[in-house]
């Protein structure tokens, strides 16, 4: 028992794939074991390469990009790099079980649920008694439906479902939590920790989350830039990093732990403000949708019982009252009508009844989830900005002025401005879109999730200059997120949304340190800390 | 929102076919305005007169003075294909013209307003295209007579609904981004909005599509003249040619065949120059 | 799904109510006097103006309408200028050549299709020589294929006939000889008339062929790479059912939008094949009525076939929605 054989083993492996025409190293002689019945967590970020790995593993590699691979990838003795079709089909039905990142693309769309468990089981019974076992209610029913009638989270059960159905040695689990909210995401990882228990199989989850990976792993493997540069027991490699990267992994973590910047950590703008109104004001605001035969199972924002057209309430009666100059962090899960609620604010869309005023001259600006869909792609970044100075009556070169200050605003270098979206990193566009926002200092900003899609040194830079522009513009803010840590750091209060309605308000320190509502309660115990930070 | 009508029709279009090395591209969309020149300037180029024999009747191709040959009445093949190619092309570009400008303008409008507008021209379009488009363009151009301008306007009837679908379709595409958003909240005025955040993001496909279409406008051209439904003999028409003369098909090949194999030239041309346009031109999906 | 069907089927109805309109009106503006048709050509102006009267052209234009959706539904296509038969007896002779030509074509177009896409997405090897010829034919005017096949098959090599369906006589009840000559057990027959058929289904078959195949192709190679079919490799399913059960399905939907498509082109392109192959059809009937400005005929082939592409294309969409679980919900 003291070292327990491996299920699969990877020994010197190096890769490369064509990827848009042009031959590229993606993995650099890795080399690792998975033991039999350990939780191994793969940690990087993107372009890392670890889903690649994943790849290799199930010997699912696209020959389109032609891969070149050196060294040896053991699952059960046989090689998956070299082994033939029908080979490593026999392996990946008898050893191996896979989960993916997108529960909404992973499953046939044409298929029930019952015939895509069955092709592994080949018996509804034992389907069923799957589908139990991943907390599948209901499941006999189940088997009859298609995907597109489930809800993300109850989709990624039943591809774990699928993934044990053939009584794997190992599972294969690429990111299986990413696309889903944390409360699901906590549920998944009880998930597979019990199914590792019940079918004692091993079980390699690549995520781009230490906090993730700490939370279940045994032992971790930090992967940067195709290179493993740590291997280790989890709790030692996330207390006592032995690589600068996986240090700087850990300290560009979003916490609910991190330094806030006391300049404006609430009080006195507050209080300040009393005399000059509120510069925005929400009351009773409600945006229903009609809804043909939503008969989503698991989905929580279904009202009435109608066969046919039903009423769902995104914005569900909110009242809010936001000072000026202050940060308002609005937090909730996906459906909790946070996001129709700040389209709302911008005017994008129109309340079915309520309303919203706002205090001063010119509009509220806005910064968009996807900077890459948010900016024109076909006009240069000089264009878009120098856009917004149309109405003030400059000359060519006072506008090319001015448009260099916003870049510079935003900590860009000039030539950024004549380049187009597409030649731009996604950091850099986002940056781009909070210039073009800012540049013509506004009452009110608006976030969307800016940097939901960065990763995390990126988004914990964006959000640092978002904090620096508000308090140089002395800007109103509403941010809207799904991360209480995010929320704790770019708001003064916090609202909590669920279901269309704000369950809790208050300042965002109190919030997070001492919730009244038991939904916000579950949601801070659903986000993924590492308790014990050994970067500070 | 109940829609009494079935979803409409609209050709899907295969994505994503052959890659073209860009010079190959270039080259072929050389051939498509080479083509075009020769159209325009056919009468130039004839070398003997279309309608007047002028050797003797039947002789093959390559015969002394005759490059393509005669016919049974001893006219010049070679001047009657190039008359008669002016005719096809020119006119297929015409209705292709024709059907982008209207459908190009319906479906703008149709994309950019929304709103009852948008329902009452998508549906006047939808009509149009759950019928058989080519037999309509047959009966219209029973009813009005044969002779090419009605023959161009039956098939331009018929043509422009599908410009409209697609470009409709390409315009709420694209408002939907949240490019059109953000540029509207920036404070950007509405034909700003029009004619810089949507219209250049329209113009790429609607090129590619209408491109591609050149060669099936050719190919209908075709088969409604050899229906009798083109320009009246004596005028050359590269179907109607064909037609009349089929019985000599197995004893002088060359007098059917010659028009037949100029509308498989331009047919090709038009195809591939269409393909090149598409590879060069940065289109969604 | 019954909402659905019911929903589509009225919207079938309302198209054929506006195509009948449009012939209607173009009956109105073309060329030739329905009155004269009937008293023929050497009657009295007054003879004439009497069957106008009697023929009801002098009343109201909506009355006139009305009487001729009645006529519609009571098989009266009113008579041909041509033949001076009723253009429904005419059709009801000449319709069921047209259909063995088309169903027959039709079916050949979707194996072709078939073959052009699968080999295409999955790369075999070698097979890229056979879509190219395919491609090039399909560029091709059908007039022209036509003359093709008659110079190699039957002026060089005298394989295939040239004209007609069969030279045995039709022993019924169809009129297709295909099927009639199977029913009556005649193998001598049978096959006469499949050797006629084979080489215009085939000219017919290309275009559409190719047009199908193309978008079948590029919605496989979308569909080859999405995450559902790498989660059913991960099953260890073997290639051949990973295709079968988790590409093919879901690629086809746009491919049947072309197949429902393409049957109206093919609907033009019989008009030509069948004058080509002399082929006793409505294509041939409507090509004969067009040099005469015989409207009443062209005008009750353009409402059959128009109906039959109305109602085909009704069957694709079902067929469709009974594909794709998620089309009904819209």
């Amino acid at each position: 028992m003291t070292t327990p054989a491996a299920v699969a083993s990877i020994t010197d492996f190096s890769l490369s794939l064509v990827r848009n025409g042009t031959r590229s190293s993606v993995l650099n002689r890795v080399s690792f074991d998975i033991r039999a019945g350990e939780i191994l967590g793969l940690v990087g970020e993107s372009g890392s390469g670890k889903s690649v790995l994943a790849l290799s593993l199930l010997g699912l590699l696209p020959p389109t990009s032609h891969p070149q691979a050196v060294g040896s990838v053991t699952v059960s003795g046989v090689d998956m790099l070299r082994a033939d079709q029908a080979e490593l089909r026999r392996v990946r039905r008898d050893v191996l079980g896979a989960i993916f990142q997108d529960p909404m693309t992973s499953l046939n769309p044409t298929m029930r649920i019952g015939r895509q468990i069955g092709e592994v089981t080949h018996d509804d019974a034992e389907s069923v008694r799957l589908l139990e076992t991943v907390g599948v209610r209901d499941a006999a029913l189940r088997l009859r439906v298609y995907p597109h009638e489930l809800s993300g989270g109850l989709r990624q059960r039943v591809m774990a479902a699928i993934a044990v159905a053939g009584r794997p040695g190992l599972i294969v689990a690429d990111e299986p939590t990413t696309a889903l909210d944390v409360t699901v995401q906590a549920q998944l990882l009880d998930l597979l920790r019990e199914l590792r228990a019940d079918f004692g199989c091993s079980v390699l989850l690549i995520t781009h989350d230490l906090g993730v990976a700490d939370q279940i792993a045994d032992r971790l493997a930090v992967l940067h830039h195709g290179e493993l540069v740590e291997l280790g027991p989890a709790a030692d490699v996330v207390r006592h990093p032995q690589h600068d990267y996986t240090t700087s992994l850990l300290a560009a973590r979003l916490t609910l732990g991190m330094e806030r910047d006391g300049r404006f950590a609430g009080g006195e703008k507050i209080s300040g403000a009393t005399d000059v109104g509120p510069a925005v004001r929400i009351t009773g605001l409600r945006r229903t949708f009609a809804v043909r035969r939503g008969r989503a199972f698991g989905s929580t924002r279904r009202r009435g019982r109608g066969n046919d057209a039903q009423e769902i309430a995104a914005v569900d009666g909110v009242d809010l009252t936001i000072a000026p100059g202050e940060a308002l962090a609005i937090v909730g899960e996906s459906g909790s009508g946070k996001t129709t609620l700040l389209r709302i604010v911008a005017g994008l869309e129109q309340p079915t009844s309520g309303s919203v005023t706002l205090a001063g001259s010119g509009g509220p600006q806005m910064v968009f989830q996807d900077a890459g869909s948010s900016l024109t792609p076909w006009l240069s970044v000089g264009e878009t900005l120098g856009e917004r100075l149309l109405r003030q009556d400059l000359s060519k070169s006072e506008i090319g002025q001015r448009v260099i200050a916003a870049l510079a605003a935003v900590d860009l270098p000039p030539e950024v401005a004549r380049a187009r979206p597409g030649e731009l990193s996604g950091g850099q566009r986002q940056r781009v879109a909070l210039a073009r926002a800012t540049m013509i200092p506004p009452a009110v900003l608006l976030c969307d999730e800016p940097t939901s899609a960065l990763d995390a040194s990126l988004a914990k830079n964006m959000l640092a200059l978002i904090r620096d522009l508000r308090a140089r513009l002395g800007m109103t803010v509403l941010f809207v997120t799904h991360d209480l840590a995010v929320a704790r750091l770019m708001g003064d209060r916090i609202a909590v949304m669920r279901a269309g309605r704000v369950v809790e308000v208050g300042p965002a320190e109190q919030v997070v340190s001492s919730p009244r509502e038991p939904y916000t309660k579950a949601l801070l115990a659903a986000v993924p800390e590492i308790v014990e930070d050994a970067a500070s | 929102m109940t829609t009494l009508l079935p979803k409409s029709r609209i050709r899907p279009i295969a994505v994503g076919g052959s890659k073209l090395a860009r010079p190959v591209a270039w080259g072929l969309i050389g051939l498509l305005i080479l083509v075009t020149l020769v159209a325009v300037f056919a009468k130039v180029l004839a070398p003997d007169n279309p309608i007047q024999p002028v050797g003797e009747p039947n002789l093959p191709p390559l015969a002394a003075g005759h490059l393509l040959g005669t016919d049974q009445i001893g006219r010049d093949l070679l001047s009657r294909t190039l008359i008669g190619v002016q005719a096809s092309w020119l006119s297929a570009l015409a209705v292709v013209a024709g059907g982008l400008l209207v459908g190009g303008i319906v479906g703008l409008i149709a994309g950019a307003t929304g709103g009852w507008v948008d329902t009452v021209l998508m549906r006047v379009t939808d009509l149009f295209l759950a019928l058989p488009g080519a037999l309509v363009a047959i009966a219209i151009v029973a009813a009005l007579g044969s002779g090419l301008t009605n023959t161009l306007i039956g098939v331009s009837i018929v043509w422009w609904p599908y410009y409209a679908r697609i470009l409709r379709g390409e315009v709420k595409a694209l408002a939907a981004r949240p490019h059109v958003e953000a540029a509207r909240l920036s404070g950007v005025s509405r034909t700003r909005l029009l004619t810089r955040h949507l219209l250049p993001g329209v113009v790429p496909t609607a090129i590619v599509t209408a491109s591609l279409d050149i060669g099936n406008v050719v190919l209908l051209l075709a088969a409604l003249s050899f229906l009798g439904l083109g320009q009246q003999a004596p005028a050359p028409e590269l179907g109607a040619d064909t037609a009349r003369t089929l019985s000599q098909l197995l004893s002088q090949w060359w007098v059917p065949g010659v028009p037949g194999l100029a509308v498989l030239v331009l047919s090709l041309i038009a195809n591939l120059g269409g393909d090149a346009v598409r590879n060069l031109l940065p289109v969604r999906r | 799904m019954l909402r659905f069907l019911i929903r589509r089927l009225a919207g079938a109805v309302v198209i054929l109510l506006i195509l009948s309109f449009l012939v209607f009106v173009l009956e109105h503006i073309a060329p030739g006097d329905p009155a004269r048709a009937y008293v023929g050509a050497n009657a009295s102006n007054a003879t004439v103006a009497a069957q106008r009267q009697l023929l009801g052209l002098n009343d109201p234009f909506l009355a006139q309408f009305w009487r001729f959706l009645l006529g519609l539904v009571t098989g009266d296509l009113g008579r041909s200028l041509r033949t001076r038969q009723a253009v429904t007896a005419d059709i009801a002779t000449y319709l069921p050549a047209t259909v063995q030509l088309v169903v027959a074509a039709f079916l050949i177009a979707v194996v072709l299709a078939a073959l052009f896409a699968v080999s295409g997405a999955l790369r075999w090897p070698g097979a890229f020589i056979g879509r190219g010829v395919l491609l090039l034919l399909a560029t091709a005017p059908p007039f022209l294929l036509a003359l093709l096949g008659l110079i190699v098959f039957f002026g060089r090599l005298g394989w295939l006939p040239a004209r007609g369906t069969g030279d045995f006589e039709d022993p019924g009840p169809t009129g297709m000889q295909v099927v009639d000559t199977l029913l009556h057990g005649q193998g001598d027959a049978f096959l006469d008339a499949l050797h006629h058929l084979v080489l215009p289904a085939l000219v017919l078959s290309i275009a559409p062929a190719v047009a199908i195949g193309r978008v079948f192709r590029s919605s496989l190679q979308g569909v080859l790479h999405v995450d559902y079919v790498r989660t059913a490799r991960s099953k260890g399913l073997t290639e051949g059912r990973v295709l079968a059960r988790h590409v093919v399905r879901n690629a086809l939907g746009p491919a049947l939008s072309m197949a429902g498509l393409q049957l109206g082109f093919m609907f033009a392109g019989v008009v030509v094949v069948e004058q080509v192959f002399s082929w006793p059809g409505i294509g041939n009937y409507l090509a004969a009525s067009i040099p005469v400005d015989d409207f009443p005929a062209i005008a009750g082939v353009t409402l059959v076939l128009g109906a039959i592409y109305v109602v085909s294309n009704a069957v694709v969409d079902l067929l469709q929605a009974a594909a794709d679980p998620r089309v009904t919900v819209q």
